[in-house]
């Protein structure tokens, strides 16, 4: 795992991109503190920051061909890549590194963009061509790898994380109410938001291209829900996710250094170290997140599979002054306004695994999008059929729903069917699995002065997938959550932006290509959707728990404005102070502070989720305005130890130098 | 009736006015989600000593100010005349 950076500017000369990609990189230092090397022509400068998981000596970026025409900056993990490397030598090409890197370079060579379709991975990078003086940028099927970018005329910017602007000279952020509004709208920026006006995200599964000028994009994996086996038997369903997991979990396992796993304490996490364990030689490092405040807290469940495994397990206890000493620091490295608190604990989970030596974890990130594991999906399901069920059934499938809140619960359960008659129907075209979710964030939207319609731009982007109208209203629900909670905040805010703060990367077994192709072949084939994850659960019954195994969804969650208000850092006066709210003009500052004033003086019991959602984004927006804006509270910028620059406008040969670069610039 | 203006202004964080008048769709302006369905619902259930059948509760009659105040007023009317 890495973090890359780049900038394209035909008026500068290589020395001057030779500063500027020195700054950029040191933005990102913690995501690669390994190392850092990068390349100069005139007119343009890339460069990564390492962490060296495989091949640590030789796979030091950026990477070229012998040629010196192309080179490669790149982030993340091809799993497949012993495979591919074993079918571009049949084509003739010499490997150098037993690193990936050098892999993924030859792949673009020989193949050109059709490689991307060949990687199982997590990847972002991008290829300069010194010939063309083209540059190419390209993201994994998933988003699992971020890739920002940000044109204006001739320049062309980008990076792992947007951060890295803030080192380019006469660059400014500046928060676009537009993206927030869909953000509020719907609790994550889309995929090619940022949250600031001017920089995208490059959307999971395309690529860019940018020559003279000119940029453009293009799409190389859908999210495809017709692509997986035929399935004939419940008894095959459960073999095939036994066979296709357990090769996922050994892929991913790929590394020249140690992986732990992230566990949650449900059986997602547990399955993934059940695999890894079947892999081990020794016991496997566990992480975990404990709370101090019961509601969140899943240590007992935790600990029973830490011990059924015989894991060597790490448990980082999280109390409230945790969560509000680190909000800051954990925000200005999201990015992205956030929704929950959930992040913040990540934070320091992450920088725990560090300190105890592990660079690689696994995670059950994208089972509950892959196999149903969401109450969204039943009660898609539930809203979809209302009218064939009778109101007793109703409410027996509602009683279901949502354990962890207890407006659902037993006593509530007419005045919650009679909420549930009213979303009965499609009221949004394309979008009708999510129209209770979004109504909270309708709320959300008050935030702003002019919020508009938060949901135009969701809408015009469904409406434009060709094959989006023939899914299923199940199959519509996982299309939503793979664009935009899992990877606009699970994968991002959550995962890859606080684990990579600390320089420690994750994978995710439920993301590979085979897996997913496999739950869309027998998802509601061999059940009615209503016990969530069944086949499974069932596919590995005799490997856990029963405790774990039948285990409802708990979401992971933690403890939201309550944190705050039983701590009251200083910083709140960003969302309590007039004088602070007139300097984001955005806002609505009436609503802000009378939210911010009820949740931070109400008892917890008493404040709604929606409230608390509203409270995190609030806090977080202003957050970001104080450091990416007004670039105050910024933390600061450390490059990592020069191994390798590449000057490409010395001579026509490249200029290639090794080593202790500390003098060389 | 007052009582119930205040309640959902607290609740809600609105101020009913010429921009949003009592007539407003709850539900369709952000303002209510189910968390506070089932609060308002409670609430006037314990206030007014009235209870709501399933029929008015699924029937999209309490979507706005004015709607809630006319029904509670025909429920607390019908139970003084009972």
């Amino acid at each position: 795992m890495c973090g890359i950076a780049g900038i394209l500017n035909p008026v500068l000369c290589a020395e001057t991109l030779g500063d500027d990609i020195q700054r950029m990189l040191s933005h990102i230092g913690h995501r690669g503190p390994d190392g850092a090397g990068y390349v100069v022509d005139n007119g343009f400068a890339m460069g990564t920051v390492r962490l060296a998981i495989l091949d640590p000596a030789s796979g030091v970026q950026p990477f070229g061909d012998p040629t010196g025409r192309y080179w490669l900056c790149y982030n993340g993990e091809i799993y497949n890549y012993r495979e591919l490397r074993t079918e571009l030598e049949a084509r003739g090409c010499r490997f150098r590194t037993e690193c990936d890197t050098e892999v993924v370079l030859n792949a673009w060579i020989t193949w050109g963009s059709d490689c991307l379709r060949r990687f199982n991975g997590g990847f972002a990078f991008a290829v300069y061509d010194a010939r063309n003086r083209e540059v190419f940028l390209a993201r994994d099927r998933f988003g699992k790898r971020p890739m920002f970018y940000a044109q204006r005329g001739e320049t062309l910017l980008f990076g792992s994380e947007m951060k890295a602007f803030l080192a380019v000279p006469g660059f400014s952020f500046e928060q676009d109410p537009a993206q927030i509004a869909a953000i509020l709208g719907q609790w994550t920026p889309l995929p090619d938001q940022s949250g600031f006006r001017d920089i995208k995200n490059l959307p999971m599964g395309q690529w860019l291209s940018f020559r003279n000028a000119e940029l453009t994009t293009h799409t190389y994996a859908d999210l495809r829900f017709d692509e997986g086996p035929d399935v004939r038997s419940e008894e095959e369903a459960l073999e095939l996710i036994r066979k296709r997991l357990t090769r996922s979990v050994e892929l991913r396992l790929r590394s020249d250094v140690e992986v732990g796993v992230y566990l949650s304490g449900g059986v997602d996490s547990a399955i993934v170290a059940t695999l890894a364990k079947d892999f081990a030689t020794r016991p496997v490092s566990t992480f975990s997140v404990e709370f101090e405040d019961a509601e969140f807290d899943e240590s007992e469940d935790q600990q029973l599979v830490s011990s059924h495994l015989g894991t060597h397990h790490h448990a980082q206890r999280i109390t409230y002054a945790d969560i509000a000493d680190n909000t800051p620091d954990a925000v200005f490295h999201a990015e992205i306004p956030a929704f929950r608190s959930a992040f913040v604990p990540m934070y320091i989970l992450s920088r725990r695994t560090q300190e105890e030596g592990i660079k690689v974890i696994l995670s059950g990130e994208g089972a509950d999008e892959a196999f149903l594991g969401y109450d969204l999906f039943k009660e898609t399901l539930l809203r979809g059929s209302w009218d064939d069920h009778t109101d007793d059934a109703r409410r027996e499938r509602l009683k279901l729903f949502y354990p962890h809140l207890t407006h659902y619960g037993p006593e509530h359960i007419a005045a919650m069917t009679g909420l549930y008659q009213q979303f009965s129907q499609e009221k949004m075209p394309g979008l009708f699995s999510h129209e209770l979710r979004f109504q909270n964030g309708l709320f959300s939207a008050r935030l702003l002065k002019d919020a508009g319609d938060p949901f135009a731009e969701i809408s015009a982007l469904v409406a434009a997938q060709a094959c989006y109208s023939d899914l299923s209203p199940v199959q519509k629900a996982q299309w939503l959550e793979y664009k935009t909670l899992l990877s606009g905040y699970l994968l991002s805010t959550q995962g890859e932006r606080m684990s990579l703060a600390h320089g420690v990367e994750n994978r995710c077994p439920f993301l590979d290509p085979d897996v997913f192709a496999l739950a869309t072949s027998i998802n509601l084939k061999f059940d009615d959707g209503f016990s969530e994850k069944r086949l499974l659960r069932e596919a590995f019954r005799d490997r856990l728990p029963d405790k774990i195994i039948d285990k409802r969804k708990f979401p992971y969650r933690a403890p939201d404005a309550a944190a705050f208000a039983a701590r009251r850092p200083d910083y709140l006066d960003l969302v309590l102070s007039e004088t602070e709210l007139s300097g984001l003009p955005f806002l609505n500052a009436k609503f802000a502070q009378r939210l911010a004033n009820k949740v931070l003086t109400k008892p917890a019991g008493e404040i709604s989720t929606k409230e608390n959602q509203t409270f995190l984004y609030l806090l977080s927006i202003c957050l970001l305005n104080r450091t990416f804006v007004r670039r105050e509270e910024l933390p600061s910028a450390n490059l990592p130890p020069l191994q390798k620059v590449v000057d490409l406008s010395q001579t026509s040969e490249a200029h290639v130098s090794h080593g202790n670069l500390s003098l060389v610039t | 009736m007052q009582k119930i203006r205040d309640f959902i202004e607290e609740q809600f964080l609105i101020e009913f006015d010429e921009s949003f008048p009592e007539t407003s769709d709850l539900f369709k302006e952000g303002v209510m989600d189910s968390f506070g369905y089932i609060q308002l619902v409670r609430f006037l259930e314990q206030e007014f000593g009235i209870k709501f059948s399933e029929r008015e509760m699924t029937g999209g009659v309490m979507v706005s100010l004015t709607q809630i105040e006319q029904t509670v007023a025909q429920k607390v009317a019908e139970r003084v005349d009972s």
